[in-house]
């Protein structure tokens, strides 16, 4: 509890206070003066803004990567590490720390009280910035547990914990401190967004540590790829989409100077939105190894979706009724209008890519880029400018520096988003089509993967212009939170608020809500929900249960039911050798580019090979399906190629196949093979169940290692590749590549090669 | 967990979709229906936002004070 709070029960009513006019003081209630606590908002406002300019930056980089593959200049700077980056800088640092402004400004606001704790709160801060620095830090550096949107190594997945339970607890806190009986609808997107992080974090980042940033996910193949992609979608959905409709159920009205258009359209809006929600996750997972009642109970919800959805777009949109005029002469609501607008777009297009037919042809294509572009870009980054834009000379208590410039920022970056998504939707519309041509022969009509990504090129350059635009913008945007920061008076005014103590009693009578009526008119009158709102916790449980009904619905099925996995009996764990390529190959984020699925369709199967089966992934901790091609799929890679072609390729892709975008890995040749970490990985992944026979013997997996190592280098130096290769990082990522697929052309149990299944 | 995992298999999947589908239109219909019924009793919470910047007086300074810096040009 914060010092800057008081009891001044001797103010009169007509002070200027906060309480609701007309509304009578409750017997026994008394005035007291507090104060917000503004300059925690300050700092997450100047946090959004650094996070997001960086985040954006490291997008137009890897995306100029793509069109100029010698910007991969080091390994650190390469697609594979820097993509990770880009996400996560622009979800969680971005994106977040927006929310973090608008939560703790609006929240004091919507509860007539101070945060619960000025401590909790500067930690929060803190903890959260040195997370985004850690990440910046580890990602580049090749530590990544390889989970989309969850790449973080185990201890910064610790601490994303600890700060999250520090920011719920002054969340709660202040709830429960209250001076305002109802929870405004805001507050409860906030509080779904607090639980449902929370759980998705914690569920989908259990994991077997193998050594201080390296960790193998408890779970496997099938069930890896269901919770990724049920923590994946849902971290869109309640760490993109909730977060961002509580900030709009405030800014709008506030900037709008009217109040949401239907209050009740809000609550269907909340609940049908939170139920549903959190089942869709498999719609990510079509055509590939997941059963399918898994991917058609996706599919379904994904499209149910869409009406609560456009319930809360319509009820946003609808909430400038008589005030469209102001969007005129108000940047903010011009933002405000084209997120809420883009938020429509984008929840149209989900569920429409639910749906088989069309995800045949979207999945692994750019067009999901666009379609979480047009969100982030759009919804996300929108909102956010909007919000900004409006807390500027309230936090800073100043004039905005440039009207002008905030109407600038807004045009340029409208049309960055223009360029950048119909460049990438063509893209991606272009990469389905040519994937799945017959030419009249019954042949692929595009057989070299190449010709499908030279086609793109010119898309992709228009996309980085788009990207460009929307910096500049961003820059625009920075230029004008500085100038008005420097034009801040010398000694911020802190107001002093008052507004009374809750008290026990509490009656609807004014509210419209009959005292007389009887149960089941209190229930069609929703009386049952007005009720909720002043009960935080039965609030915050009636929310948790919504969630995890649906989870469990899906996840345990998916646990239990053992036909949904069939073994396949030549399947074996990796060699020792094959698990260290492995790590190599999550650690330069192959799986960034090279899916490792083939879904049961004739263009796939004749261009990869025979598609992919549950039963071959049951060793995979983590699973590599990955969720886009930009280069080929490579699960049946094993065997296609010699090994000195690998060498060479990973040395020089350009020299194997001349318009190659894929990244150079020369220090692969020259870097040593860390054999001190394999017995460590080894006994890691015996941990978690993996039958890895005599290599869990102290020193065995390490000379199995060695031995692999020696046979495949012989075999190099033998094709006519450099000699002396056994020691190096090359043998075995190559082990790994050639291992790829191979298992279920085996009749039976796996050779006994040297070194290898143990 | 062999038994749950027995039960739960044997018991299909098959009608999940069409529960699903179930759950979703009674919930979505009733509620929605509710929407359609006129009602003065949510007036006072969605004017929540619009209640909230009324202070009853401005004083502590928040930080300590430094000298004012010149302001900028005034620009539209």
């Amino acid at each position: 509890m914060t010092s800057n709070e008081g009891t001044s029960p001797a103010v009169g009513r007509d002070a200027l206070t906060t309480f609701t006019p007309g509304v009578p003081l409750a017997a026994g209630a008394e005035l007291e003066s507090f104060s917000y606590d503004d300059a925690i908002v300050r700092k997450f406002l100047i946090a959004t803004f650094t996070w997001g300019l960086v985040g954006m930056l490291v997008g137009l980089f890897i995306a100029l990567e793509l069109a100029v593959p010698s910007l991969n200049i080091a390994p650190w700077l390469s697609f594979g590490r820097l993509r990770p980056l880009h996400t996560n800088a622009v979800i969680f640092a971005f994106a977040g720390n927006a929310f973090f402004t608008g939560c703790y400004y609006s929240l004091q606001r919507l509860c007539k009280a101070r945060m619960f704790s000025d401590g909790l709160s500067k930690f929060h801060f803190w903890g959260w910035q040195s997370i985004i620095v850690a990440a910046a830090i580890t990602l580049p550096l090749g530590f990544t547990q390889a989970k989309e949107y969850a790449e973080l190594e185990w201890p910064i997945d610790i601490a994303i914990a600890v700060v999250w339970v520090a920011f719920a607890i002054n969340l709660f806190g202040t709830i429960a401190k209250r001076r305002e009986r109802h929870l405004y609808v805001a507050i409860w997107f906030y509080i779904a967004s607090v639980v449902t992080v929370a759980i998705l974090h914690i569920f989908n980042n259990l994991s077997i540590p193998a050594g201080p940033l390296k960790s193998y996910s408890i779970y496997a193949g099938v069930q890896d790829a269901f919770m990724q992609w049920w923590y994946g979608h849902n971290a869109v959905a309640f760490f993109l989409t909730t977060p961002f409709l509580g900030l709009m159920y405030y800014f709008m009205p506030k900037a709008a100077e009217r109040p949401v258009y239907s209050y009740k359209l809000s609550i269907l809006h909340f609940w049908s939105l939170v139920f549903m929600y959190i089942w869709a996750g498999p719609h990510h997972l079509h055509y590939t190894a997941l059963p399918e009642w898994a991917s058609t109970l996706g599919m379904l919800f994904s499209v149910m979706l869409w009406m609560p959805s456009w319930g809360g777009m319509i009820n946003g949109l609808l909430t400038l009724r008589g005030a469209w005029h102001k969007v005129v002469e108000e940047p903010v609501l011009k933002f405000f209008v084209v997120a809420v607008t883009a938020y429509g777009m984008a929840t149209f297009e989900g569920p429409m890519l639910s749906v088989k037919s069309v995800n045949a042809l979207a999945h692994y294509t750019d067009w999901i880029i666009a379609h979480v572009h047009t969100g982030a870009l759009g919804w996300n980054g929108f909102m956010t400018f909007g919000m900004i834009y409006w807390l500027l000379p309230r936090l800073f208590q100043t004039r905005l520096y440039s009207k002008k410039l905030a109407e600038l920022h807004f045009w340029v970056a409208s049309f960055g988003i223009l360029l950048y998504v119909v460049a990438i939707y063509s893209a991606g519309v272009t990469q389905g089509l040519m994937w799945r041509a017959f030419d009249s022969t019954g042949r692929l009509a595009y057989p070299d993967f190449i010709e499908t990504v030279v086609k793109l090129m010119p898309m992709y350059w228009m996309r980085a212009l788009g990207g460009t635009l929307y910096i500049v913008g961003m820059v625009i945007f920075g230029w004008n939170i500085l100038m008005t920061w420097r034009s801040r008076p010398a000694v911020y005014e802190e107001a002093v608020v008052q507004a009374p103590r809750l008290v026990k009693a509490y009656s609807d009578a004014g509210h419209g809500v009959p005292e007389t009526a009887g149960g089941w008119s209190r229930f069609i009158g929703m009386a049952w929900h007005r009720s909720w709102e002043r009960r935080w916790l039965l609030f915050t449980v009636a929310t948790v249960i919504a969630v995890a009904v649906a989870s469990l619905f899906e996840i345990i099925p998916t646990f239990l039911i053992r036909s949904n996995v069939p073994t396949i009996a030549s399947v074996k764990p990796y060699t020792p050798l094959e698990l260290v390529g492995r790590d190599i190959y999550i650690r330069e984020g192959c799986f960034n580019c090279h899916s490792q699925m083939i879904r049961p369709f004739r263009h796939e199967t004749e261009r990869f090979g025979e598609y992919s089966k549950p039963g071959e992934f049951v060793y995979d901790h983590p699973f590599l399906w990955g969720s886009r091609r930009i280069g080929p799929d490579l699960a049946r890679e094993g065997g296609k190629y010699p090994d000195l072609w690998h060498v060479r390729h990973m040395q020089d892709p350009r020299s194997i196949t001349a318009k190659s975008i894929m990244p150079s890995y020369p220090q692969l040749l020259t870097a040593d093979l860390d054999y001190g970490v394999i017995q460590s990985r080894v006994d890691a992944m015996a941990m978690l169940g993996v039958p890895c026979g005599d290599a869990v013997k102290q020193g065995a997996a390490r000379t199995m290692a060695e031995s692999q190592a020696k046979t495949i280098a012989a075999g190099i130096a033998q094709q006519g590749g450099p000699a002396g290769l056994e020691r190096k990082e090359i043998v075995a990522l190559t082990a790994y590549l050639q291992r790829l697929g191979t298992d279920i052309k085996r009749l039976g149990p796996s050779p006994a090669a040297a070194g290898s299944a143990p | 967990m062999k038994s749950i995992a027995d039960v739960v298999g044997a018991s299909g999947l098959a009608f999940y979709a069409e529960i699903a589908l179930a759950i979703f239109f009674v919930v979505f219909v009733v509620i929605g229906l509710r929407l359609l019924v006129p009602s003065q009793q949510w007036e006072h919470v969605a004017h929540l936002p619009l209640e909230d910047d009324t202070p009853a007086r401005v004083s502590r300074p928040s930080r300590p004070a430094r000298p004012t810096p010149p302001s900028p040009p005034a620009l539209p």
